[in-house]
């Protein structure tokens, strides 16, 4: 492997993004003729778009085959191979703190939250709560890695109480915290990280990659599910009473 | 131009800050060779260039389309034609999302080629279509979301017990990568278009709890396919 790849396979991945993009268009085509009839200029937007897209995909897809994983997955294993196995998992809480901090998605959550909660969750505590969340998570996948420990044991106290949670919380707070999941599993999160873990899985020894590298986007996607619902929780509680004492003042 | 603007940014602030971590890594405890190093940068230029065309791209055409036919759909008049489009736009978009196939990617090079890249990609498509038309009759019939969340929860873990290990972590994987920057915003304009044209109820709370119903779908179809193929 010599010198710096840039278009290698290329022609694959143009050939993947025409199959990923071709049953989207024709389904376009189908309701434009049929239902949605649009005027030509509106119709050249649409086209417009769907080159950026068709672009974007490509673009996308190779930076992360020729960048992304073979890299990530090598940055893995140099971690795997250092012989203090902690700073795996200081290393996994700083990356999940800074992709989180600085996540547009998450901001928007964040607004969401304080809006539906009106005012009570404040932006801030909900930015800080994520982050640490998201930190622990990928923390967490690493020991998971370097012990050998199955997900279930994250996965079912997680979910057994998120939905023990559902039953104290509102609709619309569960709506928006099962909705939240996806918003900390970004693009350098699945593409990335999640390559940094293989990486890492593969380079310890008796870890088996595929049982023990993924797993970690559920556990990120688990972070904010919790933190929703917990916030939700503890600043509905100050609610009610703050309703009880405006009452009593009435 | 705005909006172009506010992409950049957006990507910027994805992709900026987990570089800087690896670079800070790179020159403190990796030391990768130099090569190595500069092909993570290739990688980094071409992912954020790529991820603003795609948004960008997506905003103009496929995003104001999928708003259309969310609202178009209800008009159709007939509730199972509703939900028969829904399940046709789920399936169709999945497989247009990058992190979907990303995931894929990664599954058929760890698993050397056992759980192939495009059997994985449909059947991730096929689990986030059969919830997204179950979120549709949700909609029509109003049946509360956490009836859904809690009965599929409940089932997944059910299949599971039936599953073969290796396929547990890929499934729930799978279940995360459907929320990207694809999905997530033409299941949303579908949602919102649906609940807003059949009226009367918030169309606020039925939009949402799309997302979450799209996230267990293939988790579910992933499991099976373990309890099939493993």
């Amino acid at each position: 492997m010599t010198g710096i790849r840039v278009f290698t396979g290329f022609g694959h991945v143009l050939e993947e993004v025409a199959l990923a993009l071709i049953p989207l268009i024709i389904l376009f085509i189908f309701f434009q003729v049929f239902f949605l009839k649009l005027p030509r200029h509106k119709l050249k937007n649409v086209f417009v778009g769907l080159v950026f897209t068709f672009i974007g995909l490509a673009l996308f897809l190779q930076g992360v085959h020729v960048g992304f994983l073979p890299v990530g997955e090598q940055m893995g294993i140099a971690l795997g191979n250092l012989p203090s196995k902690w700073i795996l998992v200081v290393v996994g809480f700083i990356l999940g703190f800074v992709a989180t901090f600085a996540e547009p998605a998450v901001r928007i959550l964040n607004y969401e939250v304080e809006k539906v909660s009106s005012g009570y969750i404040p932006q801030q505590v909900m930015l800080y709560t994520l982050s640490i969340g998201v930190a622990v998570s990928i923390a967490l996948s690493m020991v998971r890695i370097i012990y050998g420990i199955p997900l279930w044991y994250f996965i079912i106290p997680g979910y057994l109480i998120a939905l023990i949670l559902i039953r104290f919380s509102s609709q619309t707070f569960v709506a928006i915290a099962f909705d939240s999941g996806g918003v900390a599993t970004g693009p350098m999160t699945v593409t990335f990280v999640l390559a940094m873990a293989i990486g890492v899985a593969s380079a310890i020894e008796g870890r088996d990659p595929l049982l023990d590298g993924f797993g970690m986007i559920t556990l990120v996607a688990l972070a904010p599910i919790l933190s929703v619902l917990i916030l939700g929780l503890l600043y509905g509680g100050k609610e009610k009473e703050n309703e009880r004492e405006l009452e009593r003042d009435a | 131009m705005q909006n172009i603007k506010e992409t950049v940014q957006e990507v910027v602030y994805a992709v900026l800050p987990i570089t800087a971590v690896v670079i800070i890594l790179q020159f403190t405890l990796i030391w990768l060779p130099m090569e190595v190093f500069l092909q993570f940068l290739v990688g980094v230029v071409m992912v954020s260039m790529g991820l603003i065309f795609f948004l960008v791209g997506a905003h103009l055409g496929l995003l104001p389309v999928g708003e259309m036919i969310g609202a178009a759909l209800p008009k159709m008049g007939k509730a199972w034609l509703v939900v028969f489009f829904g399940i046709l736009l789920g399936f169709v978009v999945t497989i247009a999302e990058p992190d979907v196939r990303v995931l894929a990617t990664q599954v058929d090079l760890v698993s050397g080629g056992d759980i192939s890249k495009s059997l994985l990609i449909y059947t991730v498509a096929l689990g986030v279509a059969i919830f997204v038309g179950l979120a549709m009759l949700r909609i029509i019939l109003s049946i509360p979301l956490t009836y859904l969340i809690v009965g599929g929860y409940g089932l997944i873990f059910l299949v599971a017990a039936f599953t073969p290990a290796h396929y547990v972590p890929i499934s729930f994987d799978a279940g995360g990568v459907t929320t990207g920057p694809m999905t997530v915003p033409f299941i949303l304009a579908l949602g919102v278009g649906v609940a807003t044209v059949l009226g009367g109820k918030s169309a606020s709370t039925d939009g949402f709890g799309l997302v979450a119903l799209a996230s267990i779908g293939p988790v579910l179809a992933v499991l099976i396919l373990g309890v099939i193929f493993g």
